[in-house]
Formats: C-alpha cells, sequence, structure tokens
C-alpha cells in the first residue's frame, strides 16, 4: 500500500468520525430539552424523593438522616396492612372486572362487519371525559339516597336504595366499575390493533378448517395476543395499584377507611398532614416503588419465556 | 440543510428556556424591594376576576401606598389551600402575607413557615389588646406568629322555612333553642315528619367529622388527651363519656332516623347538603354565610342559634381566620404587612378601617350573603372598630335579625359556656380517626361504639401520640 492510499484512508476514517460525531452532537442537541424535563420532572424528584425519605423532613426540607425511621413508622401504622389489602383488592377487582372484556370487545369489532367505525367510536367515548368530570358524574349515579341514578332505578323497580359507595363491601367493586367504564376502551384499542394485525390467511385457513368465532378466537387470535395480553396484564397491575384519585374524589377513602389506597395514603401523608407526614410520604414511595419493581421484573421474565415460545 | 439548523437552534432554545425556567423556579420568592427603592408586599387571595372585588383592593391598595408610600402591594391571587401551601412554602414561594384558619396554624408555626410578628405588634400597639385566649392560639414559646382578625364560636345553624313548618320559631322569626343534645335529636325529628326532609346533617369525612365531633364529645365529658408527669401525651377517649356521645351520634341515624342517606360527607357536601335544603339543622361557625350563597340559599332562608348543651357541659369550639407573614419576609417588609393588615383590623375604628369594612359588606351583600351574624371580639378591651363594625351589621342587614339572635346573644355573652380552643397536639389526625369511627356507626348498625373508640383511641397513641413528630 502507497503512502497515498494510506492516508486517504485515515483520511475517510477521521472524516467518518467526525461526521459521526457531528450526527451524535445533533441527536444530542434535539434530545436535549426531553432530557432536561425529564431530569427536572421525573428522575431528579424520584431520586431526591428515594434519598429525602432517610431523612427527618420539616415540610419539604430535609433535616437530620434518621436511617428506616420513616419507614418503620408507615409499616408500624396500624392502617398499613389493612390499606396494602384494599390496594391488592383494588387490582383483584379491576382484573376481574375489566381484564378480559377488552380483549372480548375487540375480537367482537374485528368480526363485525357493519357499524364497525361508530361502534369503536362509541366505545371510545368515556375515555375523552375528563377524569374528575366522569368521577363525580359516578359520584352521582353511585349516590346512595333517591337522587342517585342507580338508586332512581332500584325505586322504580319497586326496591330499596342501596347504599352503594357507603357500603364498605361494594366500596372497593364499585369504584373499579367506574375505573373500568373509563378506562377498558384504549385497552380495547391496543387489542384490536393487535388483532388486526393477525394475517387474515391464518383465519382463511381455520374457516376452511370448519373452525367457529370461538375456535378462531382461541386459536388463532389469543396466540398472536399473548404477548400483548402479557403487557396489558402487567400495566393494569402496576397501574391500579398506584389508585388514588378514584377515592379521593369518590369516597374520601371511607367508609371507615374501606376504600383507602397506598397511593391514597401517600397523598394523605404528603399534602394532607400539615407537612408532618413528607417523610413518610416518600417511604411509602419507595416501598410502592419497589413492590412494582418487583412485578416488573417479574413481567420481563415472563415475557422472554412467552418470547422464546416462537 | 437549512430546516435542521433551524430545529437544532429552536431544540437549543427550548432546553436553554427550561433551565432558565426551572433555575427561577428554584430561586427564592423574589427580592423584598422594588426598583424605585420600595419595600415590596405580596398580598395573596387576590381577586383574580376583574369586578367589584378587585377594584375594592385596587383602590384599597391605593389609598395604602398613598399613606405609606414606601410601601407597595403586590398582588398575589394564590390563597391558601393545605395541598399547595407546604410545597410553596418549602420552595420560599409565599406570599408576604397570606390568610389561613385556626385548624391550620400549630402546624404552620411548628414547620417555622409564618414569621415572629411579637416585636412589631408591640411597637404598634396591638400586643396588649389581643384577647390573651385569642393570642394563645397562634403563639409558641411566647412569640407571636400571626395576626388573628376573626373569631367564631361554633352554633347551630337552620334552615327557617324548615323550622317553622316544623312549628319551631317564634312569631317574631326568632328560633326556639334546643337546650341540649337530645333537644336537638326532638327539633330535627319534628322537621322530618313536618318536611320529609332529614332534620339534622353531620359530616363525617376529610376529618370534617372529627371537628365537629369534638366539642359534642366535650358537652358528654369527654377529654382526648392528656399530658403525663412525663412530658407524653396520651389518649384517652375510650371512656364511657365518649361511647355516649359516638352513641347519640349512632342514633341520629338508627334511632331518631334524622340524617341524609350519604353518610360519607365532606366539608363540601356538608354545606351543599344544608344550603340545598337537604337538612334543617347543622353545627357550624359563624362564616356560614359566605359558605351557602354558592348554593342560592336566600338570607332570609337560614339563621343561627347558640351550641346546646351536653349531659356533662356546656362548651363550645373556637373557630376563626388568621393572617400570617411569610417566614423570608425582611423586618421592614413584616412592619409594612402589620401596617396593611391594620387598615382593615384595628381595634381603633379609624377612618381607613371604617371604609374598608363597609366596603367589605356592600361587598357581601353585593353576593346575597347574609349580613347579620356577629363575631366574637379579638380584642380585650371594648373595641371601638367592633362598635362600629356591629352597628353598621345592624344597619345594613338583610334579613329578620331575630334569625340570627340567638346566636349573637350567645357569642356576646357565652354565659356558663366555656369557649374551647382544639385539641393541643395532632388534632387533625384525631379528626381522621374519629371520622372512621363516624362512618362506621351510621353505616353499621350493628356498630359496637365501645369497641370502635377502644380501637380508635390505641390507634391514635401508636400512630400519633408516640411519634409526635410523625
Amino acid at each position: 500500500m502507497s503512502s497515498t492510499d494510506s492516508n486517504t484512508i485515515e483520511l475517510r476514517k477521521r472524516m467518518k468520525r467526525k461526521s459521526s460525531f457531528r450526527n451524535d452532537l445533533d441527536a444530542w442537541i434535539l434530545f436535549l430539552p426531553s432530557v432536561l424535563v425529564l431530569f427536572l420532572m421525573i428522575w431528579r424528584p424520584t431520586v431526591l424523593g428515594a434519598v429525602w425519605s432517610f431523612f427527618k423532613m420539616n415540610a419539604y426540607t430535609p433535616g437530620d438522616f434518621c436511617g428506616f425511621d420513616n419507614f418503620r413508622k408507615v409499616v408500624t401504622h396500624t392502617q398499613f396492612l389493612p390499606t396494602l389489602w384494599n390496594t391488592v383488592q383494588y387490582v383483584l377487582w379491576s382484573l376481574i372486572l375489566g381484564y378480559l372484556p377488552p380483549v372480548l370487545i375487540a375480537v367482537l369489532i374485528n368480526e363485525m362487519v357493519h357499524f364497525n367505525n361508530g361502534f369503536r367510536v362509541t366505545i371510545y367515548l368515556p375515555a375523552v371525559i375528563p377524569g374528575i368530570a366522569a368521577m363525580l358524574m359516578w359520584y352521582y349515579i353511585y349516590y346512595p339516597d333517591q337522587t342517585g341514578l342507580l338508586n332512581m332505578v332500584l325505586v322504580k323497580l319497586g326496591m330499596e336504595p342501596f347504599a352503594w359507595l357507603n357500603n364498605p363491601t361494594f366500596v372497593i367493586p364499585g369504584i373499579m366499575i367506574y375505573s373500568t367504564w373509563k378506562g377498558f376502551a384504549g385497552t380495547m384499542l391496543l387489542y384490536y390493533a393487535s388483532v388486526q394485525s393477525v394475517s387474515v390467511e391464518l383465519y382463511e385457513a381455520a374457516l376452511i378448517d370448519g373452525a367457529g368465532i370461538w375456535k378462531r378466537a382461541w386459536h388463532v387470535t389469543k396466540p398472536q395476543l399473548e404477548g400483548i395480553l402479557l403487557l396489558c396484564l402487567v400495566n393494569q397491575i402496576i397501574g391500579v395499584f398506584q389508585i388514588m384519585e378514584q377515592p379521593l374524589a369518590m369516597t374520601g377513602g371511607g367508609p371507615n377507611g374501606a376504600s383507602i389506597s397506598l397511593g391514597y395514603q401517600l397523598y394523605q401523608y404528603g399534602f394532607n398532614s400539615g407537612g408532618k407526614g413528607t417523610g413518610q410520604a416518600m417511604a411509602l414511595g419507595v416501598i410502592v416503588f419497589l413492590i412494582l419493581m418487583v412485578m416488573t421484573v417479574f413481567y420481563f421474565w415472563l415475557n422472554k419465556r412467552v418470547e422464546d415460545r416462537y | 440543510m437549512k430546516f435542521r439548523k433551524g430545529l437544532k437552534i429552536m431544540s437549543l432554545a427550548a432546553a436553554a428556556a427550561v433551565l432558565c425556567g426551572s433555575l427561577v423556579g428554584c430561586e427564592n420568592g423574589g427580592g423584598s424591594t422594588s426598583s424605585n427603592g420600595k419595600t415590596q408586599i405580596s398580598v395573596a387571595g387576590w381577586p383574580s376576576k376583574e369586578g367589584k372585588d378587585k377594584e375594592n383592593m385596587e383602590a384599597k391598595k391605593a389609598r395604602f401606598e398613598e399613606a405609606n408610600p414606601e410601601f407597595e402591594i403586590v398582588p398575589d391571587n394564590w390563597s391558601f389551600d393545605l395541598k399547595s401551601f407546604y410545597p410553596k412554602a418549602a420552595g420560599g414561594q409565599l406570599p408576604t402575607v397570606y390568610g389561613t384558619h385556626f385548624t391550620e396554624v400549630s402546624q404552620i408555626i411548628a414547620a417555622g413557615y409564618s414569621a415572629d410578628i411579637t416585636e412589631q405588634l408591640k411597637k404598634d400597639g396591638l400586643y396588649d389588646k389581643f384577647n390573651p385566649q385569642v393570642l394563645d392560639l397562634v403563639s409558641k414559646d411566647g412569640k407571636v406568629y400571626a395576626f388573628p382578625y376573626a373569631t367564631y364560636a361554633l352554633g347551630l345553624a337552620f334552615n327557617v322555612d324548615m323550622m317553622e313548618a316544623a312549628g319551631l320559631m317564634e312569631a317574631d322569626g326568632t328560633p326556639k333553642q334546643p337546650k341540649d343534645w337530645y333537644e336537638v335529636a326532638e327539633f330535627a325529628v319534628k322537621i322530618k315528619e313536618a318536611t320529609g326532609n332529614p332534620g339534622f346533617v353531620f359530616p363525617s369525612a376529610n376529618n370534617n367529622g372529627g371537628w365537629i365531633f369534638t366539642p359534642v364529645a366535650w358537652s358528654f365529658g369527654v377529654d382526648f388527651m392528656e399530658k403525663g408527669s412525663d412530658g407524653k401525651w396520651k389518649a384517652i377517649f375510650d371512656s364511657p363519656e365518649a361511647t355516649e356521645a359516638l352513641q347519640f351520634i349512632k342514633d341520629l341515624k338508627w334511632k331518631y332516623d334524622v340524617l341524609p342517606a350519604n353518610t360519607l360527607i365532606d366539608g363540601t357536601e356538608y354545606y351543599k347538603i344544608f344550603g340545598t335544603g337537604g337538612a334543617g339543622i347543622q353545627i357550624t361557625a359563624g362564616d356560614v354565610p359566605s359558605k351557602l350563597t354558592q348554593y342560592g340559599m336566600q338570607p332570609e332562608q337560614f339563621g343561627m342559634m347558640a351550641m346546646p348543651a351536653g349531659p356533662k357541659r356546656h362548651v363550645t369550639l373556637m373557630g376563626g381566620s388568621i393572617q400570617a407573614v411569610s417566614n423570608k419576609a425582611t423586618d421592614k417588609q413584616i412592619e409594612g404587612s402589620l401596617k396593611w393588615l391594620e387598615t382593615s383590623y384595628t381595634p381603633e375604628a379609624t377612618d381607613e378601617y371604617k371604609k374598608n369594612t363597609e366596603t367589605d359588606i356592600d361587598r357581601r351583600l353585593e353576593k346575597n350573603e347574609l349580613i347579620g351574624i356577629k363575631s366574637m371580639s379579638i380584642w380585650n378591651t371594648d373595641s371601638e372598630a367592633v362598635k362600629f363594625s356591629h352597628k353598621l351589621i345592624d344597619e345594613k342587614t338583610n334579613a329578620n335579625p331575630n334569625h340570627v339572635k340567638l346566636y349573637n346573644d350567645f357569642v356576646a355573652d357565652l354565659g356558663d359556656c366555656k369557649l374551647r380552643p382544639e385539641e393541643p397536639v395532632c388534632a387533625q389526625e384525631l379528626y381522621g380517626i374519629l371520622d372512621g369511627c363516624i362512618q362506621e356507626v351510621l353505616t353499621n348498625k350493628d356498630a359496637d361504639c365501645a369497641a370502635l373508640l377502644k380501637k380508635a383511641c390505641s390507634d391514635f397513641q401508636v400512630n400519633y401520640l408516640d411519634n409526635l413528630d410523625y
């Protein structure tokens, strides 16, 4: 190789490095606003919250290091275990009421020949109503005297009015009925998109083999949806585990603590304790984070196993 | 290429804006002097909507700045609320002067977010003129940390139409006064029989239930806590007296059947139920008219009377409002803040005070708020300002004065009734726990009051009194 060739190669390499650096720089500059926003709004508060959970907080100002004292106060609070159990109940009820209906409706819409789009839009409507407005609407649907919508119906049918959200047994399922009504359309669209992506040839083959709608759903659609089903399961568990706004707006955590969730308790520590509970709010935030991390790791493990099958 | 360059510049500009915004956010709530060398006093609760309220405040600001040229009033639309207060305070973003309530003041003082105004009060000659009992509520270790400006005693508000329908009003519009709680229950039964509506409403959520329950329980002879010789607090409300008090609340639901069907009633719902004619009687403070106008309740439609006695005591809870000065305020700002407050709250009937009081009453009249209820004096002597204010209320009242006569007589001379401040420690937490007991007895016919209170007492001890700095 002549020295001219080697110089040319070296020059090209340098130019390539320079160009790659310039590309990286461009990317970083474009990326910078998002990174800054993420840093200020998500990463910094998350890390600071975790660090400050080990400090005695004077309202929102950290004081002396206190080790695990905030954590001790949270877990020895007599309401901690009932609240944890309430939160688990929220998750269980959300799965019972809200996990399968979106799948079924997505499959149904996929099979519909007429009015497919109209039905999809109608179903999506609750998702576009602002959250607090929808909660207040349901608060009055559930209102326990005869002015509540459901009680109007019961009274018309000659029955006694029911206490609805004032009933400690019904309150969590009642809130989850609202949440399912409000949130299932978004999940349904995810499933619908996945169902749409299933190859038509597979259905045709199943049809030729004489498979009906349920067999097609079970043998063709379900295997194609398993990944997204798993993702939505974990998303739903993580989302519902942090439930806060619904008990706040609809029941205030009552009756007698029957609808207090960990998220609501965290909010109470953080914003309704006159600044005395901010340390515990952060400690409880860390506890919830750890619980959700375990679930997320489990999700990745499960997801890998599902993917390995294909 | 040009597009990419433009995009990059925009990205850098956006990043710079985010950074600057965050740095501005981190900065301490602004300087204390303006460019023209005046000391700035930012005042919370400034009306944001154009209209009479805002015009009145602007006029008051102009008069103040003319009389005190070294100060400049800076309007701040933020009003006190518990959720935003502590984050704002921690970020050093509090306005120089902000209003809040007696229920919050001890926690604000403990967190150090209100300035010590003792010296300035002494300089202004006000320190010795305050009612010591009132001043004590805003003091810690002998230092005063807030300016109390209105005090109320809890009493009973009633719906005039419902009381009339139940035959519980005299011909001149004076209500019949229930002597004790059991008579209140009888009144409520009569109202329900006559109108079909609940005769009474009792709050139960967001600490409101506990707050209203404490004076009821005191009158049954309940003491909620005591300080031991070792300085530690002990919860002592798992007592027969407390059981009797809670049983009374339970009886309102299951024996007398005079409560609304909803048993999760927070502060908003409490006033909404009463304000929309959903209940005949409620326990409330004298500042209730401002909370009822939004529900269209006319001044003639409600009145107030005295707090009834209980089996063991005649007692009521003192409530009220304060103005505090931010802990970040300089001495000069504290001086200006108090000057500003003294234009509306002073024992002397100065021209400025008269002007501001009249404007305030006219403003409330325009909102169709009941004018007639008189607050207790915050001063320890006969105050010319209070006399002027009460005379003006008499002149401008927009309802039958007999509707509120019994309450006004009550606060003017409490007689054998004792006025008590809130419980000394962890009051809000106590209210939260009592809320749970009230909700349980209102939703469960078979609830065991004694067992509930035993658990509540133990929870309060373990969760809060044993962790006072929780």
